[in-house]
């Protein structure tokens, strides 16, 4: 045992003098739900809002597993801390308002990247999810111009942002003549995310399309469809920048994908978090949502995509 | 081929049977080669759990392991850009030195391996979340030099059998044959059954329980290379969660038993398959995917009281007759 | 006289086995019956059919008039009948008390249904002073020996007011002085009426004790002794069939020098004791004393299973060190333990793996087993040993006690013995069996082995040994030549009475 935490000290020590500096300057915190790449480029939107302004302490927390209760331990702590704002990125929104409420009762609450509009949150940063699903139906439509088959993959579709998205892909395909199969859940599992497309491959010799919901999706979608010889026979729309996503489309094999801008929630959550507790309310409309809206990448602005993100993720 | 073994191997042909006769894709090269893929991913890690459960032991932690030894692996290759053979022995011997530290902690200070690989389950998974803060590492924009690694790793050989299923072959064949012919599989089994025995017996109980736990260590290394080359990502929060127990899983369905000294690497190959064909049939049957693990549960389960039931009435059985001999002799 | 059981034509046949033919059988008021037989004979069979655990085939039981077919085990309860059980069941995690009372724990607080301690101790410490007991109801039972275990069984069947008490081997645990106190505490319970079914292998209790014998043999009634016919050849013939002979076997040559010394040795049990012995190549030196006198752990200390605190072992006048078992084995000593199934085999391993298990590496080519030369190796220890299995295929959990404990002693004599420890090597093995494993310890010492036997069975050690060293607390009280045998004797220096009037002591034997 003696063995183990020796190994460890090292990790708590260097995480010590953070809580510590937490007790002088303010502190704002950005709550993600998973780790994943793309909150390592919103990361670097909170880097960038950190030093515009240095006098708060701005940090990001992801929880050891995507469940609310985990996220909920992880707000009351930072309530215990009296942090002056939040900004959280909700599992299970719709049955949080409560813990929301709490936190926006004792700090600033943003909502970011999934929204709760039922709670007191002071605004929403982030994606319109059914807007972007409906995007990536009209990237469908393009990719199926006479209809097909289309499969779905997502971790689980217990979140909102995955039930938003099919919502607005389903209401731009409603009426054409492309039909989803079904929808395939991983539970976060990657191994299995890959092993559901191959088995849809397997099963379907008739699938035309394929589409990836989650960031980690579109790649093991790409992957499997690369292994099976069926690039190009088999299209794939996805969703968020993974590196082999961007390879993807710059190969063809994918046809687009479409992307968050998760470096501005970083930044506009934190900016806008200071200006809050500066008592500037003006940036804030009346719908209590900022939408930062999506783009799509495909073979024509790829390379160019590529080299943004190769800047943003470098020296991590 | 014993008769647990014998059973499982009927309980796979008719699980696959009915899957067949429901979709007849089941049986395609196309599925058939993808489940080999898998069945050796998985493979190889069950037998060194299997090994460790057959001392009486269990390791919790080969999940997390996973998750640590993936972020090193990623990261000596793509950003310290290693040469590949060099990486893989680093990341073996890394998986060798866990196991040894499980081992010296089992047996030295007789701490319950139970608890010792449940320290380890949260320890690695919190190193790797905070050596990589948190973020996915991927080979997505490293360039071509892993291309013979790939090809190892989840390449294809002969045209179509995939590489981690070669790999399961040879080391189940060479597992088969230290466990089940050599001087060391003997000690095992002795140690898993009666270590007490052992020790009277003048066999150093120590350093068995330890090797098991150095090859346990080691075919998780060996693991780590092929999921990391499966994904082609880690991400540290989630990659491997589990999997220790799929594993356990695939041990216990194979005829360990958690007490210890009993299990044969065929089995756990074949409790691997099992594990590996029901979650292919609740794609190919397009039963929904959130009823996977119900699924897999059930079956484990009514595998589970099948032998037990089958196992006593083998047993009544046996004592009839010996009593029997006993009665005419 | 009142009879309180009453068996009659009771069979139970199982596919293949007919394991109780027409068993009848009657017990009185303020009665022992001695129940004794070979293992197999029935006796466990017959006493699941009291307990209720075994529905028989046919017959009837008769208990305080009602007559019935079959007891379920509340019925037994019911009936007053209790069991004092070979294999101990009890709580090592609950006090006496709560063990004396468990399943019937004195409640208060209504509905709460919480535990009443001191209703308990009240209720329990008359039964325990009634026994002689010298534990008090809240000592915890992990920190009793196995005799006071023992005790607190009776206090539970007392407790239960029990009608019918059945002790199954009570004493096979127990030491001779133990043993004395248990029967002691067996005719206070007869004089107080209450009726007791005492089964064991060992003959002079149930000389000591027993009103009536009767004896089962194949699943049949072999016979039954009155109190006056009761003598040790009379149940032999009874129990086998036949007479036995004499249990002592001379050595066919004088005990040679050299064998194992063992100079000023201290255990771990008795720290402030040191320890002298000498084990002669050829001879039997039997090892008597009380249980807890450390006889165990000098095996467990000179085997290398527990560390010695200090001393110095030479084997044939060489200096021997021994740190673990390993050591031991290479030196060519070994162990036959008191706890086989814990110690001594791998019970679902087949006999022969369980034979070869300590000398694997011998049958090894390039570290694989060769199965053949293991094979062959196993089965000559089995026919000369005469292993009653099909082959040696046969797991060893499913042999009887007797053949189990020649596995053990077929695992070392397929190596090269040079010294054997056997510690109560008969312990719940048959009569018929214990004969052969005296024949194989004697042809053992005739080869030139120096064998230490341990064991509390007074009739063993007194007429397997070539000489009696007793322990006491740690050291070695005395010695006695064979000349000097006797039960006072021994007993006198187990309980370590100085003086002890036909005790010779050895030089060797009595540290100054």
């Amino acid at each position: 045992m003696k063995r183990r935490i020796l190994l460890a000290a090292p990790f708590v020590l260097a995480a010590l003098p953070r809580g510590l500096a937490a007790q002088e300057k303010k502190t704002l915190a950005f709550v993600v739900n998973v780790s994943a790449d793309f909150w390592t480029i919103a990361r670097r939107g909170i880097e960038k809002a950190n030093r515009e302004h240095p006098e708060y302490n701005m940090e990001m927390i992801v929880p050891g597993q995507a469940s609310a209760a985990e996220q909920r331990r992880i707000v009351d702590e930072l309530l215990a801390r009296k942090v002056a704002g939040i900004a959280i990125s909700a599992i299970n929104p719709g049955n949080s308002t409560d813990m929301l409420n709490r936190a926006a009762s004792q700090a600033v609450l943003f909502t970011t990247d999934s929204d709760a509009p039922a709670s007191n949150r002071a605004v929403y940063i982030g994606t319109d999810n059914v807007a972007a699903g409906r995007e990536a139906g009209a990237q469908i439509k393009r990719a199926l111009p006479d209809g097909g088959k289309a499969m779905l993959f997502v971790g689980t579709m217990d979140a909102d942002n995955a039930r938003e998205r099919v919502q607005g892909i389903r209401e731009t395909l409603a009426g054409t003549k492309v039909e989803i199969v079904d929808i395939r859940t991983d539970e976060s599992d990657i191994a299995r995310a890959k092993r559901n497309v191959e088995d849809v491959l397997a099963r379907y010799a008739d699938i035309n399309l394929l589409v990836g919901l989650w960031a980690y999706n579109t790649p093991q979608i790409y992957q499997a469809v690369k292994g099976a010889g069926k690039e190009g026979k088999v299209k794939i729309v996805g969703f968020d920048e993974d590196a082999l996503t961007l390879r993807g489309v710059a190969d063809g094999t994918i046809q687009s994908t479409v992307v968050q801008q998760p470096f501005e929630f970083g930044y506009q959550s934190m900016v806008g978090m200071v200006k809050y507790l500066n008592n500037d309310r003006g940036f804030i409309p009346a719908s209590k949502q900022i939408i930062i809206p999506t783009r799509i990448i495909e073979k024509s602005n790829v390379a160019e995509f590529q080299g943004q993100m190769r800047e943003l993720l470098r020296g991590r | 081929m014993s008769k647990k073994e014998l059973g499982l191997a009927l309980l796979l042909i008719v699980i696959g049977g009915i899957t067949a006769a429901l979709n007849p894709l089941f049986l395609s090269g196309v599925n058939v080669l993808n489940m080999a893929n898998l069945i050796g991913l998985f493979g190889v890690f069950s037998i060194g759990q299997g090994i460790i459960i057959i001392t009486g032991g269990i390791d919790l932690s080969v999940g997390s392991m996973f998750a640590l030894l993936g972020v090193i692996l990623v990261d000596l290759l793509v950003n310290y850009e290693l040469p590949w053979p060099l990486a893989v022995l680093v990341v073996l011997a890394a998986g060798l030195v866990l196991g040894l530290l499980h081992g010296l902690l089992v047996t030295r200070l007789k701490l319950q391996p139970f608890v010792v690989t449940l320290c380890g389950l949260l320890i690695y998974r919190g190193i790797a979340r905070y050596y990589t803060q948190d973020s996915t590492t991927g080979f997505g924009y490293a360039g071509d030099s892993l291309d013979t690694l790939t090809w190892l790793a989840s390449g294809r050989s002969f045209g179509i059998i995939p590489n981690p299923f070669l790999i399961l072959l040879v080391v189940a064949l060479v597992m088969a044959v230290v466990l089940h012919r050599t001087v060391f599989g003997r000690y095992l089994y002795a140690v898993g059954r009666n270590e007490e025995e052992a020790r009277h017996s003048g066999i150093n109980t120590d350093a068995v329980i330890i090797g098991a736990y150095l090859l346990g260590g080691s075919l998780a290394g060996l693991s780590t290379v092929l999921l990391v080359f499966y994904t082609s990502s880690v991400s540290p929060s989630s990659f491997g969660n589990f999997y220790e127990l799929y594993a356990i899983a695939a041990a216990v369905l194979g005829g360990c038993s958690l007490r210890g000294g009993e299990g044969s690497i065929l089995g756990i190959v074949l409790g691997t398959v099992l594990l590996q064909i029901l979650q292919n049939l609740v794609n190919i049957l397009g039963i929904p995917s959130s009823l996977n693990f119900a699924v897999m549960g059930g079956v484990i389960l009514l595998g589970v009281v099948a032998d037990q039931q089958l196992g006593r009435r083998r047993e009544r059985i046996q004592l009839h007759r010996s009593q029997a001999t006993a009665a005419a002799e | 006289m009142e009879v309180l059981l009453e068996l009659e034509g009771i069979g139970k046949s199982y596919p293949g086995v007919r394991a109780l033919d027409g068993v009848s059988l009657r017990l009185h008021r303020g009665e022992v019956l001695g129940l004794i037989g070979e293992n197999g004979a029935g006796k466990s069979t017959l006493m699941k059919v009291l307990g209720g655990v075994v529905a028989p085939s046919e017959g009837r039981i008769r208990i305080a008039g009602h007559d019935r077919p079959s007891l379920t085990v509340p019925e037994a309860t019911q009936a007053g009948i209790a069991f004092v059980h070979q294999e101990l069941n009890l709580f090592d995690n609950l006090d006496v008390a709560g063990n004396v009372l468990f399943g019937r724990e004195p409640v208060r607080g209504g509905p709460l249904r919480l535990l009443d301690r001191r209703a308990a101790r009240e209720k329990v410490e008359p039964l325990l002073r009634r026994l002689g007991a010298d534990f008090g109801p809240d000592a915890p039972l992990a920190e009793l020996s196995i005799a006071q275990r023992q005790l607190v069984e009776i206090a539970r069947a007392l407790a239960a007011e029990a009608r019918i008490i059945i002790l199954d081997e009570p004493t096979s645990s127990l030491t001779l002085s133990e043993t004395a106190r248990l029967l002691a505490v067996v005719k206070e319970l007869r004089a107080s009426g209450t009726g007791l079914i005492y089964i064991t292998h060992r003959l002079g209790e149930i000389m000591d004790c027993a009103d009536r014998v009767a004896c089962l043999r194949d699943g049949r009634m072999a016979g039954e002794l009155r109190r006056d016919e009761i003598d040790h050849a009379a149940m032999i013939r009874l129990m086998i069939g036949r007479d036995l002979r004499a249990l002592y076997t001379a050595p066919a040559r004088a005990p040679a020098q050299g064998g194992l010394e063992i100079l000023g040795l201290v255990t771990s049990a008795f720290p402030a004791r040191q320890l002298d012995l000498h084990i002669h190549p050829g001879e039997i030196l039997g090892l008597a004393g009380l249980v807890g006198a450390g006889r165990t752990t000098l095996a467990r200390t000179l085997f290398g299973i527990d560390p010695p605190l200090a001393g110095s072992l030479r084997l044939d006048g060489k200096p021997l060190r021994i740190r673990s078992a390993r050591d031991a084995v290479a030196a060519g000593l070994y162990l036959i333990p008191e706890d086989r199934k814990q110690a001594g085999l791998v019970l679902e391993m087949p006999i022969v793996e369980n034979v070869t298990l300590a000398s694997a590496p011998l049958y090894a080519r390039f570290g694989l087993m060769r199965r053949g030369a293991e094979w062959q190796a196993s089965e000559e220890q089995r026919l000369s040993l005469r292993i009653k299995a099909p082959s040696s295929g046969t797991r060893a959990g499913a042999l009887s006690g007797g053949n189990q404990q020649k596995v053990v002693l077929g695992k070392w004599l397929s190596m090269a013995p040079r010294v054997m420890l056997f510690d109560e090597p008969t312990r719940g093995i048959d009569v018929g069996a214990k004969g052969e494993i005296y024949r194989l310890m004697r042809a053992l010492a005739d080869r030139g082995v120096a064998i230490l036997m341990i064991s509390s069975d007074m009739e063993e050690v007194l007429g397997v040994s070539d000489r009696i060293a007793v322990m006491h607390e740690g050291r070695i009280s005395g010695t006695l030549e064979r000349d000097a045998f006797s039960e006072q004797a021994v007993l006198r220096l187990a309980i370590g009475s100085e003086g002890a009037g036909t005790a010779r002591k050895q030089a060797e034997g009595v540290p100054a």
